[in-house]
């Protein structure tokens, strides 16, 4: 094995059983299949690009997680629209989130709702919840990772998953409730 | 909702509870709590079934097979002599 095959091969050990996780990912952030392709695509061969950079023993999903997460960013996202600066703030105010386990305690409603809606669902939260939503509960990356994938300090990785978690549980309960899987609890 | 410094403790780390990634000894006070306290373990028990709709729901899309041979194929040209 020639110095540059072997690279390669130690290379797609590592990164290739990761394809499903950044698969997975690029569609939540482009929701587009064909642009998700591309993503995956680019971030892979940038991600070869740099092996050298890699350290061994840490994280490579976080890694490369990272690197489509910025590629997204820097070359994907401003094709898809204006970038627009985020005033979370702002959008909060706007935001309907309840505390809905008080009103299905058990959550039990979650198991009714069908797979696409469950999906359609995080599309269509705000970009910074989504992300962090994605990496936290579906890739279950630790708050640590997640801080350093995004650059955000920990409080703020926190804070953004407890907003995210709550618009998402009240966007499924709304469903819920008008697909007539479960009968509001109490009148507001 | 709950209100003393126990249950700010369990609230503030229940998902990483319930993806078990805390100190034995951490795992151990929490689920003390939430024995101790109803409105905890509600909450507990809501959020277990959100994370397990989104493990049965949203983990089951898989990079498509012609992707993974476009990448195969791309990383086997990158490192062909030109």
């Amino acid at each position: 094995m020639t110095a540059p095959e072997a690279r390669r091969a130690d290379f797609e050990a590592e990164a290739l059983p990761q394809l499903d996780p950044l698969y997975r990912l690029a569609l939540r952030l482009t929701t587009d299949p064909s642009r998700a392709e591309d993503l995956v695509q680019d971030t892979v061969l940038k991600a070869f690009r740099a092996w050298d950079r890699f350290q061994p023993g840490t994280n490579v999903r976080s890694w490369l997680f990272t690197i489509l997460r910025n590629t997204f960013i820097n070359e994907y996202r401003r094709r898809q629209r204006e970038p627009i600066p985020m005033d979370l703030e702002a959008i909060e105010a706007h935001i309907t989130e309840r505390p809905v386990a008080d009103e299905d305690p058990e959550g039990a409603f979650f198991a009714q709702i069908v797979d696409e809606k469950v999906l359609e669902a995080i599309d269509r939260l705000p970009d910074e919840f989504r992300e962090v939503l994605v990496l936290s509960d579906i890739e279950n990356l630790t708050y640590a990772e997640i801080a350093e994938v995004l650059r955000l300090p920990i409080g703020t990785v926190k804070s953004r998953l407890f907003r995210a978690r709550r618009q998402l549980q009240t966007a499924l309960y709304d469903h819920a409730v008008e697909m007539g899987y479960l009968k509001p609890a109490r009148a507001r | 909702m709950a209100g003393g410094p126990k249950c700010r403790e369990a609230l503030d780390l229940l998902h990483e509870y319930l993806r078990q990634e805390l100190t034995p000894e951490h795992m151990h006070r929490i689920t003390d709590h939430l024995e101790k306290c109803r409105p905890c373990f509600t909450q507990a028990q809501f959020e277990r079934s959100y994370l397990l709709m989104l493990e049965a729901k949203a983990k089951g899309q898989c990079c498509p097979d012609q992707l993974r041979l476009r990448i195969l194929a791309a990383l086997r040209s990158s490192d062909q002599p030109n």
